[in-house]
C-alpha cells in the first residue's frame, strides 16, 4: 500500500542522485578532523557517518563545558561592563 | 576564517542581545539558571542567526518553544521580531502526522521481515558483507538523526546537508563562546 510506494519512491530517489550522495558525504568527511589528515580515499560511509555522530557529541560537550565557564566568568564581573568590553574586543 | 566572520558577528549580536533581554544583568541567578540561560540563549540565537532557511534551525526553535518552563524565555530572547508561534503550529501537525505514518511502515516492515526470514536460505558471503554494511549505515544513520534537531523527519538527503550545516553553525558558536570567555577573563584581571 503506502508503505510499498513510499518504498519504492525511496529507492528511486536514492538511485538517482547516488553522485549526490557521494558528494555530500565528501564534503562532510572534509569537515571531520580526523579523517581530513588521514590520506586514504577509501572511508566508508558508516565510518564518516561514526566521525561525525562522535564529532556532534563533543562539540555538543564543548558548548556545555564554555556555557558553564562563562556563567562562572561572568557572575564575578559586572555585566554591563563585561559586555561593553567583549563586544569592543570582539568587534574590531 | 573569512566565510564565517560574518556568521560568527551575526550569532555574537543576536546572542548578546538575548542575554540583555533575559535582564542577565540581573545578580540575583544561581550560577545554574545563568549556564542554562547562556546555552539557551546560544542555541536560539545560532539558529535565529540562519532565519529559517535550515530544517535544523527552525526545528530547535520549536523544540525549545515547546517546553513550557523555557517558552518564556524563548520569546524574551528573539523579542518582537520573531514569527515563531506559525513554525511552531506546523511542525507539531507535522510531527502527529509523521508519527502515525512512521508506525503504520515500522508494522508493515516488520511484518514483511518476519515473511522474507523464512525463505532465505544461506546467502553468500558477498551479500552478508554488503548487508552488514549496510545496516550500519542505518543504525549509524539513526543515531545521526537523534543528534540533528528535527532530524527524525528527513530523509538521507536531507539529513546530510542538515549535518553539514549544523556543523558549521555548531563550530562558529564553539569560536565564538570560546573567545568570549578568554576575552572576559582577560577582562576580569586588574
Amino acid at each position: 500500500m503506502s508503505s510499498r510506494r513510499s518504498r519504492q519512491s525511496s529507492a528511486t530517489v536514492s538511485r538517482i542522485s547516488d553522485d549526490q550522495i557521494i558528494e555530500l558525504v565528501s564534503k562532510l568527511r572534509q569537515l571531520l578532523p580526523e579523517i581530513r589528515n588521514r590520506r586514504s580515499d577509501k572511508v566508508s560511509a558508516s565510518k564518516v557517518l561514526q566521525e561525525t555522530c562522535n564529532y556532534i557529541r563533543s562539540l555538543h560537550r564543548e558548548v556545555d563545558d564554555l556555557s558553564e565557564r562563562l556563567s562562572q566568568l561572568l557572575a564575578t564581573i559586572d555585566a554591563d561592563s563585561a559586555e561593553a568590553a567583549i563586544i569592543r574586543s570582539l568587534i574590531m | 576564517m573569512c566565510p564565517h566572520s560574518s556568521l560568527k558577528q551575526e550569532f555574537l549580536k543576536k546572542w548578546i542581545m538575548g542575554l540583555q533581554r533575559c535582564s542577565f544583568s540581573k545578580k540575583n541567578m544561581s550560577i545554574l539558571e545563568r549556564k542554562k540561560t547562556i546555552k539557551l540563549s546560544a542555541d536560539i540565537a545560532m539558529a535565529s542567526a540562519r532565519n529559517g532557511t535550515t530544517r535544523w534551525s527552525r526545528a530547535l526553535i520549536s523544540n525549545a518553544s515547546k517546553d513550557g518552563s523555557d517558552n518564556r524565555l524563548v520569546q524574551q530572547i528573539l523579542g518582537p521580531e520573531s514569527n515563531t508561534p506559525v513554525a511552531a503550529i506546523t511542525n507539531k501537525a507535522r510531527t502527529r502526522r509523521a508519527l502515525v505514518c512512521k508506525k503504520i511502515v515500522k508494522r508493515s516492515r516488520r511484518q514483511i521481515r518476519r515473511r522474507r526470514r523464512k525463505c532465505v536460505a544461506a546467502a553468500p558471503v558477498k551479500a552478508v558483507t554488503s548487508s552488514i554494511a549496510k545496516h550500519l549505515v542505518r543504525k549509524r544513520t539513526q543515531v545521526l538523526k537523534t543528534l540533528i534537531p528535527g532530524g527524525e523527519f528527513m530523509d538521507e538527503i536531507c539529513l546530510i546537508e542538515e549535518t553539514l550545516d549544523y556543523i558549521t553553525s555548531l563550530r562558529v558558536q564553539v569560536d565564538v563562546m570560546r573567545s568570549v570567555a578568554s576575552a572576559s577573563v582577560r577582562a576580569s584581571e586588574p
